[in-house]
């Protein structure tokens, strides 16, 4: 009741406030005032938009000076980074000034003159049919190397071996040999010039198969016995390249004293393949004979793939060997090397010599060998014994024969060697290897042969 | 039969014996003399491309510690020779491998010339080969 009450007297009251106000009372403007007016206006929004306009070019002012500004300040920084490093290093050139100079590193590369030793040991262990078992070699063989420059060598090879003064008397001797001594030269990429004791390039087993290089502890028959391992004298060798895949021909063309006469006689038995280096034992400067001897080799080497290669060469020697000059000792050796893969090689060569003589007339000699060696690691059974295993074979034989017409001679040797080489690392060798002979000479034992080698 | 007889049989034998060898050292010299033209003008079998030449170096030292056979056939040479391929193909030649940590760059310089001479490597190879040992040599 109330609220109706109250709402009947709000809508009689806002009538009444409805009646009682007066009408709106229209404005009275005249055309002048009206144009005056609208001028004023205008001028005004004409210096709104000049105002406007002067903003924004202050602005732009501004952003520019802001801009200035924060170079001003990156300089002022680099400035200051500039003055506290070069405070620093002069800190530092005080300190380095107040201690001794440190020493500056050498670049290796560019080091012009070396000296380096390589080289060899070994030590063996020899059991041979009906004799006792023997520690028999320790044998030390430096190579030194002296480089002076890019293109000169001089190299010098020695070897340190001891033996009993057994059965003549007591202790033992040791004997310290050159094996070579010689200076190379470097002319061009086709000929480097050797002087000196040369190691001769009859065949490649004296050059590459010496020592701890071989895979049997000893050398082929025909190696040691037909055939001078170095000379006094000189030497021209190279390599020509032929195409881009590796392969060459090499080439050696020497002069040397050449084998001589242990007595000066022409005897067959008195042969000195490795005597006669020009200083006799009186003290004179001669060769033993009239003539030097001359030799050469050429050989071509042919890979096919890394690791499957084929070297091929021939060589030979041919001069005086007797004081008198009577009688020529020519050699001739056939060479080759194959390799099949990183696991299997093969080389063989084989020799033939010819001499006269006073008392057997025309001596012909000849000997051949071949030795095979494969790693048991490329059966990629990956267990550490086997894969560090090699087995070795060789075959090789020795056969002398002369006919002075109311005597002959024929004596042969032949000998079968398996065995095997087991790296402890790729310089620290065990070869072992038996060796069965088969020959008239019962100085020729069949034996058993332990060695270790070191190359380094 | 005397021992005069005997003597001159056996000498004639030898002779027929030396005869038969001199016809065998021309053969192999012809054989040789062959192979020298064959091996001068053949180009090699350019089949697969080749393999990289760290690989061919990873396969050697192959009868050291560890020694492992490459598992899949070399390639074919068909390009000019790496310095790491030709280091593989020639050290292995005479003996195994040598690490290039082995020596510094100065000292494979050194044996670089030796090698150079004693196992008639080309000069060229031979730089190459020096520049790979280099590389990777000890400092």
């Amino acid at each position: 009741m109330n609220t109706r009450r109250w709402t009947f007297g709000l809508m009689a009251a806002i009538c009444a406030l409805g009646i009682g106000l007066p009408p709106r009372v229209a404005a009275q403007v005249s055309l002048q005032d009206f144009d005056a007016l609208k001028e004023t206006v205008q001028k005004l929004a004409e210096q709104v938009q000049n105002l406007q306009q002067t903003n924004v070019v202050r602005e732009q002012v501004h952003e520019q000076d802001v801009k200035k500004i924060q170079q001003l300040e990156e300089k002022l920084a680099e400035t200051q980074q500039i003055a506290t490093n070069a405070e620093q290093k002069s800190i530092e050139a005080a300190q380095a000034q107040a201690q001794p100079q440190s020493r500056q590193p050498i670049d290796e590369a560019t080091v012009n003159h070396n000296f380096q030793i390589l080289g060899d040991a070994e030590f063996q262990y020899v059991k041979a049919a009906g004799q006792h078992g023997a520690f028999s070699l320790a044998d030390f063989a430096p190579i030194f190397l002296y480089r002076g420059g890019e293109n000169i060598l001089f190299e010098a090879g020695f070897d340190t071996t001891i033996a009993n003064n057994a059965p003549a008397g007591g202790g033992y001797t040791t004997t310290f040999n050159l094996s070579f001594a010689q200076l190379d030269y470097v002319m061009n990429n086709y000929v480097t010039l050797c002087a000196g004791e040369l190691v001769l390039p009859l065949g490649t087993y004296t050059e590459r198969g010496a020592g701890w290089l071989n895979k049997i502890p000893d050398n082929p028959l025909a190696v040691d016995a037909l055939i001078p391992g170095t000379g006094v004298g000189a030497e021209l060798r190279g390599a020509v390249p032929v195409g881009d895949a590796g392969k060459f021909l090499n080439y050696s063309l020497y002069a040397v004293n050449g084998p001589g006469s242990s007595d000066g006689s022409g005897n067959a038995g008195m042969l000195d393949l490795g005597g006669n280096v020009g200083v006799r034992s009186d003290g004179a400067m001669a060769n033993l004979h009239g003539n030097p001897s001359g030799g050469a080799r050429l050989s071509v080497f042919m890979p096919f793939k890394p690791h499957y290669d084929l070297e091929l060469g021939v060589s030979g020697q041919a001069g005086e060997w007797d004081d008198a000059g009577n009688h020529l000792y020519t050699a001739g050796v056939f060479d080759a090397a194959l390799h099949m893969g990183p696991s299997f090689e093969a080389k063989g060569e084989y020799i033939m010599t010819r001499f006269g003589s006073d008392d057997l007339g025309k001596v012909g000699q000849q000997g051949w060998f071949v030795q095979a060696g494969y790693k048991l690691a490329g059966l990629n059974l990956e267990l550490p014994v086997i894969n560090n295993l090699e087995l070795v074979g060789r075959f090789d034989s020795l056969h002398n024969a002369y006919d002075s017409g109311n005597n002959t001679f024929d004596f042969s040797t032949k000998r079968y060697t398996a065995g095997f080489v087991y790296y402890f690392t790729s310089t620290l060798l065990l070869e072992g290897d038996y060796e069965y002979f088969h020959s008239n000479d019962p100085s020729q034992l069949s034996q058993f042969i332990l060695q270790l080698s070191y190359g380094f | 039969m005397g021992e005069e007889d005997y003597c001159h049989t056996n000498g004639t034998t030898m002779q027929l014996n030396l005869m038969k060898r001199q016809k065998l050292i021309l053969w192999c010299a012809a054989a040789l003399a062959g192979a020298c033209l064959f091996g001068s003008g053949l180009t090699p079998v350019q089949a697969q491309p080749t393999e990289k030449a760290d690989s061919a170096v990873s396969s050697t030292n192959s009868a050291a510690a560890k020694a492992k056979a490459p598992d899949k056939k070399p390639a074919a040479i068909k390009h000019q020779l790496t310095g790491a391929e030709l280091y593989s193909m020639h050290c292995n030649r005479c003996h195994p491998e040598r690490y290039p940590t082995e020596r510094t760059a100065a000292q494979w310089k050194t044996i670089m010339l030796h090698m150079q001479v004693r196992a008639n490597i080309p000069v060229e190879q031979s730089k190459l080969i020096l520049q790979y040992l280099q590389d990777n040599s000890g400092r």
